[in-house]
């Protein structure tokens, strides 16, 4: 177990990993205490940490958390919604479920920016297909892209429609690997199909939920491709999302000290929030489980 | 025996072969870069086709999105990639952008071609520095586009004159272009009044600057537009702006649904199409209307409209004209091409350049459709016999006399170039969009761009940027 | 009874969600068949019944005209293969290895290279003025062997195993992109400043990518290798065979599905990638969902040619997702999803 080969096996990855994704995190690092600027070309000064109290001051940082957080908490809770409910008509065998399977899946795999594009079509207040759907109603020519909770709520809703599939798969499979046991007992019984969703199949599903909710949480906070191609950030900047704004920063202003300190307290919000959910989850896993 | 009489015989073909290529650039691949087509980059490849011809030389054009040029040239020339041979950019990024171009070869600063550019062109937006580093391959100018059909028509003037009191024409200040604006707007004639651009990032503080020039661009004051030419303060939040910015707000009345997401893009089609009865654009609507367009024959340009009133920040007052003093804005100033000085091909690059610029190749581009390439030749706007092969004789003298005269007019005024100059504009763009959406009040937004216009200016360094600022207005130096 | 109507509910659900999943794959579908006058006229939904489709956006966009279209499309198809094939190839071994071997690491070992690694690079970069590039590397080559040297010894403190190994792995995917992509950016900058250039290249995007890549591989393939049983190979063992020869010809052949699946997952997420792509890349090794970002700026209205090139992206996708879909019918996914 213990050959002298394994490191042949594992040292690659490790090499990679730790040369591509952490080193230059070094780098970063020395950088964000640094003012260094492109444009006007000056030279690099150390500033200790005025980089992170800038932003932190900056009412454009705290905007940007907020935006993120409030799409990525909404379009996530509806993602679990609406995935296990789909989930759940699948598991019980509906006619077509082969069918779905296969076209549930498409929204994931294709890349954000295509779908943003895609919306981006479809969302426009005159041309577009919505706007004829609401128009339906009496509401017309609804300014998708450019009132800013209407462009919050149409990216959640991008969010949702692109990986609610996710929560689809992966709840399809954890439903199927429940034990049928405890549901014949159910049965048996004679227990309404709610309270046997209620208080059997949710309690059981709750691990898996909550790993799946964390996943989504934690990849929902990257969006960029699609508040990129749809908004860019606007208006002003009510939908800038933490990557975006760092990716201004960055590479309109050319601003590379404060960008990497920004980036740094980017990745220190989402272990918070990472840390914050887990050992909440933990706790409300625990209560239900018995 | 017969095989070698057959060399023998195709060796002189083959060196007439090449002979035809002049310069002789056999084997060079020059990369050339601009913003996503079709404007621009179309001409780009014209060009490049000609001249791959000529020299035998091979060009691969490569377009990024207009937001991301500046990033991706910066990138390139600062980190001496030598990844670019041409560059097509705004002058707005020459300040930046300058140290890391090589300087235009002296035979190309002579010469007919050389002479036959117009002046303004000539010597304010290609240079920089003392040094001519970019030519011009465009000329660009906010014009306020109309149609002759809709003004023409005796029914719409006899009601326009019933209800406003004077004859309907193309308008010379900005009440008289809301009015007309407003007559139109929703009418039995056409759909809307006007279009001109909102969209962060769609280029729309040009469309802004352009109402503000009329009323800060104070001849007694040169210079004065965007800041103050002695001390650098930020004059964007004094009278006269805060006047533009309301009008240019109300514009969004007059104008389709959506307007906030129209880019300058958007506002082409909207005139060409038959949509709206004016737009405030670059020439581009003007071909768009004659090509593409439904309105072919109708298409007329006017100056834009200016003002009796210009905000004076010396004496903190506004002045008064007897006479509407028009104050066209070179808006965006024109497309250059540059060579950068890393690049390995700087001689043909060049050549390339000179290609796109001639006065042929020029002239044939801008009686193109879509090829963003706008007339900045003096004979660009003499030979009438160009543009009859799109326009009406007609559309072709509005169209040119407009030009002539906005780069002619004596206040006339000059787009902002400054080192940083993104940073300046993004606050612009960001205070501005909300304004237009109505969640800040106007004074506040031109508050919040002023002050912080200030600190970028204070972290630039004051002087540097004071210097630079003078240079590109076209005043000496202080002291 | 009840039973019916949920039935009948959740039929209804999924026919909904399907029906919204289609409509926009359908409309992009649609709308690269489109000439200009059924786009500025408002919503057209049926070709032959609303419009006349026409093939002018696809000769557009093929030939060229309209920019370069081959140029980040191979681009893509080469980067994203390589790096697939990388990143599949390295994270099955290193997945392997974590289910047959057993690794231990102590905590104060992994602190010490941390302290020696930023430590010395601070103090080479800021006091001695070293390039970055050269830094970093003499920080590898000095703080892992010292670190590895003293995992040897016995230390005190927590000792992290193989699920440590496996979560640091897997955690990589928790970074934010921009976070990595910024820093490496930097990276590469300097490098080509020292006179490597990786900006723009295929080897510096391959690389990033792989890396990238990783995480999904070393945990899709950890699941599969888990239910490769142990017995063949003891028997190879016994036989002599060595590991590498084992686990060439005898598992990676039977975890085939698995491998399949992995690849056409990293692929995916490889092909869809923009942040790195938009930071790393500039004229010469543009990728199509670059290509497609620029479509959105200049094009305004012509959504015809936007969709063309949106077409052209999602293609191979909705073939690795039919691909999925009847893998997972056969089951052969379910162990990976645990």
């Amino acid at each position: 177990m213990n050959d002298r080969v394994k490191h042949i096996f594992i040292w690659p990855a490790f090499l990679l990993v730790l040369v591509i994704t952490l080193f230059p995190l070094i780098y970063a690092l020395t950088v964000s205490f640094q003012t260094v600027r492109i444009v006007p070309p000056t030279p690099a000064r150390f500033v200790g940490f005025d980089n992170y109290a800038d932003i932190l001051a900056n009412a454009r940082f705290w905007g940007a958390i907020a935006t993120t957080a409030t799409i990525v908490i909404i379009s996530v809770l509806a993602q679990y919604a609406i995935g296990l409910s789909v989930a759940l008509a699948l598991h019980h065998n509906v006619p077509g479920a082969s069918l779905f399977r296969v076209t549930f899946l498409l929204p994931m795999f294709l890349a954000p920016v295509c779908v943003a594009l895609i919306a981006k079509m479809i969302f426009h207040p005159v041309l577009g297909p919505a706007n004829e759907f609401f128009s339906m109603f009496g509401l017309e020519n609804l300014p998708f892209l450019t009132d800013p909770n209407f462009a919050i709520a149409v990216l959640i809703a991008i969010e949702t429609w692109q990986w609610t599939p996710f929560v689809v798969l992966l709840m399809l499979a954890g439903l199927q690997n429940l034990p049928a046991e405890v549901f014949e007992a159910a049965r048996v019984d004679n227990i309404s199909a709610w309270r046997r969703f209620r208080d059997i199949t949710f309690p059981m599903l709750l691990p898996l939920s909550a790993a799946v909710i964390f996943i989504r949480l934690i990849e929902g906070f990257k969006i960029i491709d699609t508040v990129f191609i749809l908004t860019g950030g606007g208006p002003g900047t009510s939908t800038e999302t933490l990557t975006l704004f760092a990716y201004n920063e960055g590479f309109k202003k050319f601003n590379i000290g404060m960008t990497s300190a920004l980036s740094f307290l980017f990745l220190i919000v989402v272990i918070v929030f990472g840390t914050l959910y887990l050992a909440g989850a933990r706790k409300l896993t625990q209560r239900y489980a018995q | 025996m017969k095989n070698l009489l057959l060399s023998v015989a195709v060796l002189p073909l083959a060196t007439i072969v090449h002979a035809e290529c002049l310069p002789d650039y056999t084997g060079v691949t020059l990369t050339i870069s601009t913003q996503n087509g079709p404007y621009v980059a179309s001409a780009l490849q014209t060009a490049a086709e000609s001249w791959e011809a000529k020299t035998c030389g091979e060009v691969n054009l490569v377009e990024f999105p207009f937001g991301e040029l500046y990033p991706k040239f910066l990138t390139g020339m600062s980190q001496q990639t030598g990844d670019f041979d041409v560059i097509g950019f705004i002058p707005a990024w020459v300040p930046d952008f300058a140290p890391y171009l090589s300087t235009m070869p002296a035979e190309m600063q002579q010469g007919e071609a050389w002479d036959d550019i117009h002046p303004v062109y000539r010597e304010r937006l290609m240079s920089w520095g003392g040094e001519i580093k970019s030519a011009t391959m465009d000329g660009d100018m906010h014009m306020l586009n109309f149609r002759s059909d809709l003004f023409e028509d005796e029914a719409n003037k006899t009601a326009f004159m019933e209800q406003y009191g004077y004859d309907l024409a193309a308008p010379i200040t900005w009440d008289q272009y809301y009015d007309i604006a407003e007559f139109f707007n929703e009418s039995d004639a056409v759909n809307y009044g006007t279009a001109e651009a909102y969209a962060r990032g769609g280029q729309q503080f040009w469309y802004f600057f352009s109402h503000a020039a009329s009323y800060t661009n104070n001849p007694s004051n040169p210079g004065s537009m965007f800041f103050d030419p002695e001390t650098m303060d930020a004059q964007i939040n004094n009278e006269g702006w805060l006047r533009a910015l309301e009008e240019y707000k109300r514009g969004l009345d007059f104008g389709p649904p959506g307007s906030l997401n129209n880019g300058s893009g958007d506002v082409r089609p909207l005139y060409a199409g038959g949509s709206v009865a004016m737009n405030l654009d670059w020439a581009d609507s003007g071909i768009l209307g004659a090509t593409e367009g439904s309105i072919a024959g109708s298409v007329r340009t006017a100056m834009l409209p200016g003002s009796t009133q210009i905000w004076n920040h010396v004496t903190g007052e506004w002045d008064m004209f007897d006479e509407p003093v028009a104050s066209p804005f070179l808006a965006f100033g024109g497309w250059q091409l540059a060579v950068p000085i890393d690049s390995k091909n700087q001689e043909a690059a060049w050549s390339y350049v000179a290609e796109l610029t001639s006065p042929e190749l020029s002239g044939a581009a801008i009686v193109t459709a879509n090829t963003g390439v706008n007339p900045y030749r003096l004979s660009h706007y003499d030979n009438i016999e160009n543009w009859l092969s799109i326009f009406t004789e007609e559309e072709a003298r509005s169209y040119l006399s407009a030009q002539r005269a906005s780069l002619d007019a004596p206040n006339v005024a000059l787009d902002l170039r400054l080192p940083g100059f993104f940073s300046y504009t993004e606050i612009l763009e960001i205070e501005l969009s909300k304004a237009l959406a109505g969640q800040v009040e106007p004074q506040e937004a031109l508050n919040t761009i002023a002050a912080e216009w200030d600190e970028l200016t204070d972290e630039f360094g004051r002087d540097s940027q004071l210097a630079a600022y003078r240079a590109s207005m076209g005043l000496p130096p202080l002291n | 009874m009840r039973r019916e109507s949920f039935r009948k509910a959740g039929f209804l659900l999924s026919m909904f969600w399907l029906l919204l999943c289609i409509f926009p794959l359908w409309w992009v579908l649609v709308t690269a068949f489109k000439p200009p006058l059924a786009v500025s006229g408002g919503a057209t939904y049926l070709p032959f019944w609303d419009f006349q489709p026409s093939l002018h956006a696809f000769r557009d966009a093929f030939s060229g005209i309209r920019g370069d279209f081959w140029g980040p499309i191979s681009s893509s198809i080469f980067i994203s293969i390589v790096s697939t094939g990388l990143a599949v190839l390295l994270g099955s071994m290193a997945a392997y290895a974590l289910i047959r071997f057993k690794f231990s690491i102590h905590l104060l070992a992994g602190l010490l290279f941390a302290v020696l690694a930023i430590g010395g690079f601070v103090v080479m970069t800021e006091m001695w003025n070293i390039r970055v590039p050269y830094a970093l590397l003499v920080v590898l080559f000095v703080a892992l062997p010292v670190s590895v040297w003293a995992n040897g010894r016995n230390l005190p403190g927590p000792v992290l195993g193989n699920d440590d190994v496996t979560f640091w792995f897997v955690s990589q995917r928790m970074f934010p992109p921009i976070v990595s992509a910024f820093a490496l950016f930097l990276l590469y900058a300097e490098t080509g400043k020292a006179g490597f250039r990786l900006l723009d290249t295929f080897g510096g995007m391959v690389l990033a990518y792989t890396a990238f890549g990783l995480p999904f591989a070393v945990w899709l393939m950890r699941d599969f290798f888990e239910s490769v049983p142990v017995e063949v190979e003891e028997a190879a063992m016994v036989d002599d065979i060595g590991r590498m020869r084992i686990f060439a010809q005898i598992v990676l052949p039977m975890s085939l599905p698995g491998l399949i699946a992995t690849s056409m997952v990293v692929l995916a997420f490889i092909w869809n990638e923009f942040l790195f792509a938009l930071l790393l890349t500039s004229s010469r090794w543009q990728t199509l969902p670059i290509l497609l970002a620029g479509q959105n700026s200049s094009r305004g209205d012509e959504w015809w040619a936007i969709s063309v090139a949106t077409l052209i992206s999602i293609i191979p996708m909705i073939l690795v997702a039919t691909f999925l879909g009847r893998m997972m019918r056969s089951g052969m996914l379910s162990g990976s999803i645990k």
